[in-house]
């Protein structure tokens, strides 16, 4: 690597959790370097992170509705942080009821949601994440998706209005029929936001790919060549989207979504110029997703030029020594503050201990153990 | 907790747009401890709301009863100052305050009361768009300014006026604008300040 950018550090330093999820209450203290959340599966480390993740970004990694994080007999959940960039101290707060999330900075409501979502650059790493090589598109449409965030703030607000478009155009085909006038402004719409995601999706794609294929050169096999493409779920020429979209109404209809369009976006992957679902191993797939993760690392922190908070969910999972090598040797490389949960906390191994702080879960209650 | 009166009055108020059951007992437990005149005045006010405001008949806006038996016509459809061949459209009553509080629309409104919405059940029928296209063609408007937000309904509501108004009316002399998407995008346009407004309503393009 030759040109590495200077970035920013970025800590959480403090956090406090209430009704969230199993966790009652919790008020910690992190380090700033490796902090180690273990304890037996269903305790709640997942949930901590989860709550970490959502104050720093203002969403879950998991797909959720704000109410589904409040604890079963609270009415809302809060989660505080105290977060220090590059030596200035800040307070970042989110509450969620059903139906609603309120955030806010210094005591502040941000002017958007893109706003908050984009001061403390977060990234995790979870299980489910194999599917990002192996698994059907729409994983890697919200890794596209995270990245667009920071690079073009209004493609939150641009993809929210795609989906409602689209929402509408389906509606009004099942309810008035395919040769329902107002179908061609929702038509209209769904092409003109619809541009505008794909715009930013391809402009993400780009260091993403470039970064990717890097990375895999490194943890992968040398050997193979890892290539990213954006391929994109519709026409880019504006024309030609909107009639592809026209002359589908009545299969769109039966099919109950529309055939066309970015919410049928991927990324092609490619090893050696072949499709990695068929020709990838186990353990390429495994490279080729922390490829993808490395990538989303340094797109996010380049971009807000910060060094990202790293979430690491259930590393011991799979007990192949292997992986584990080549993800703790990826995270020895970082340099940002790095939380990780596991259920064999001897596993992890972090390098020196004075960088490390230890946090037992249990019951939903957290306890520092070293 | 509530005696049965309390809670009623408490549920009747909670009916209020933005008003939940703690800011309705709020509001109760404030009408009860400020002194009676507080809350018999807001009575006495609310029992004739009837008789004295009433949408306007023209526009939407709200207007002053005059002739309890006669239509109810608001103070900017009855300023003679007014252009009467610029006609405002606007989503709700609020958009028409947001846009009079920038001082710069010299023509009157027309207020759909909904937008085009299929989602949550609207469809171009719930739209009084025969209301709209008499009340073109009876102050031979020469400008429609569609002034819906800015978001995805009201956009497509805006897309649906230009067409209907254009099938209706076929080449008469009127032109369709939208104003400049100067207001933040998705939002709403009670939210812009009187500038931002200003600035979206001048910049105005054709649809
Ligand atoms: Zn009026």
């Amino acid at each position: 690597m030759s040109d590495v950018p200077v970035l920013r550090e970025l800590a959480v330093r403090e956090l406090q959790v209430r009704s969230f999820r199993n966790i009652a209450r919790a008020d910690l203290v992190f380090g700033e370097r490796f902090n180690v959340l273990s304890g037996d599966n269903g305790q709640g480390k997942t949930n901590l992170l989860e709550a970490l993740y959502t104050v720093a970004t203002s969403r879950s990694f998991r797909a959720t509705r704000p109410g589904e994080l409040v604890q079963h007999d609270g009415e809302v959940a809060s989660v505080r942080a105290s977060v220090e960039e590059s030596g200035d101290l800040r307070e970042q707060q989110v509450g969620l009821r059903a139906g609603a999330r309120q955030v806010k900075i210094d005591g502040k409501r941000p002017s958007t949601l893109a706003d908050y979502a984009v001061r403390t650059p977060a990234v995790i790493f979870h299980p489910g994440e194999v599917s990002l090589s192996m698994g059907a598109g729409s994983e890697r449409r919200r890794l596209l998706d995270r990245l667009s965030l920071y690079l073009d703030p209004s493609s939150m607000a641009e993809l929210e209005s795609y989906g409602r478009a689209l929402r509408s155009r389906q509606k009004t085909l099942e309810t008035r029929g395919t040769s329902a006038p107002e179908l061609g402004e929702w038509e209209a719409l769904a092409v003109r936001h619809g541009l505008a995601v794909m715009r930013a999706r391809a402009r993400a794609a780009e260091p993403l790919g470039r970064m990717a294929t890097l990375a895999f050169a490194r943890i992968g096999a040398p050997d193979l060549t890892l290539d990213i493409r954006y391929a994109p779920g519709a026409p880019v020429d504006e024309d030609t989207y909107l009639a592809a979209l026209a002359a589908r109404r009545e299969s769109d209809r039966h099919r109950g979504s529309a055939h066309v369009g970015p919410h049928r976006d991927d990324l092609s992957l490619l090893l050696d110029g072949r499709p990695v679902r068929g020709v990838a191993s186990q353990g390429q797939h495994r490279a080729i997703v922390l490829s993808l993760k490395s990538a989303e690392v340094q797109v996010v922190g380049e971009s807000r030029g910060v060094h990202p908070l790293l979430l690491l969910d259930d590393v011991s999972s799979e007990l192949d020594p292997a992986r584990t090598e080549a993800l703790f040797s990826f995270l020895r490389d970082q340099a940002g503050q790095i939380f990780l949960t596991t259920t064999r906390k001897e596993l992890i191994a972090t390098g020196s201990t004075a960088s490390r702080v230890d946090f037992r879960v249990q019951n939903g209650t957290l306890e520092r153990t070293s | 907790m509530l005696s049965p009166k309390a809670r009623r009055l408490t549920q009747l108020l909670a009916r209020l747009p933005g008003v939940g059951e703690k800011t309705a007992q709020r509001y109760l437990l404030y009408l009860l401890t400020s002194g009676t005149e507080v809350a018999r005045e807001l009575g006495e006010e609310l029992a004739r709301l009837p008789e004295t405001l009433r949408p306007c008949v023209r526009c939407g806006n709200i207007a002053e009863v005059e002739h309890p038996n006669e239509d109810a016509v608001c103070a900017i459809c009855r300023d003679g100052k007014r252009d009467g061949h610029l006609l405002c459209v606007v989503a709700r009553v609020h958009d028409l305050v947001a846009i009079e509080r920038a001082g710069s629309m010299r023509g009157r409104y027309f207020v759909l009361g909904k937008l085009l919405s299929p989602l949550e059940g609207i469809g171009p029928e719930e739209l009084p768009l025969a209301q709209l296209v008499a009340r073109i063609r009876e102050d031979d408007v020469r400008e429609i300014i569609v002034a819906t937000p800015p978001s995805v309904d009201g956009e497509a509501t805006a897309l649906l006026l230009k067409r209907e108004l254009g099938r209706e009316l076929g080449d008469s002399a009127l032109t369709v604008t939208r104003i400049a998407s100067g207001v933040p995008h998705g939002g709403d346009l009670e939210f812009a300040d009187p500038i931002t407004m200003g600035r979206a309503l001048s910049g105005r393009q054709k649809l």
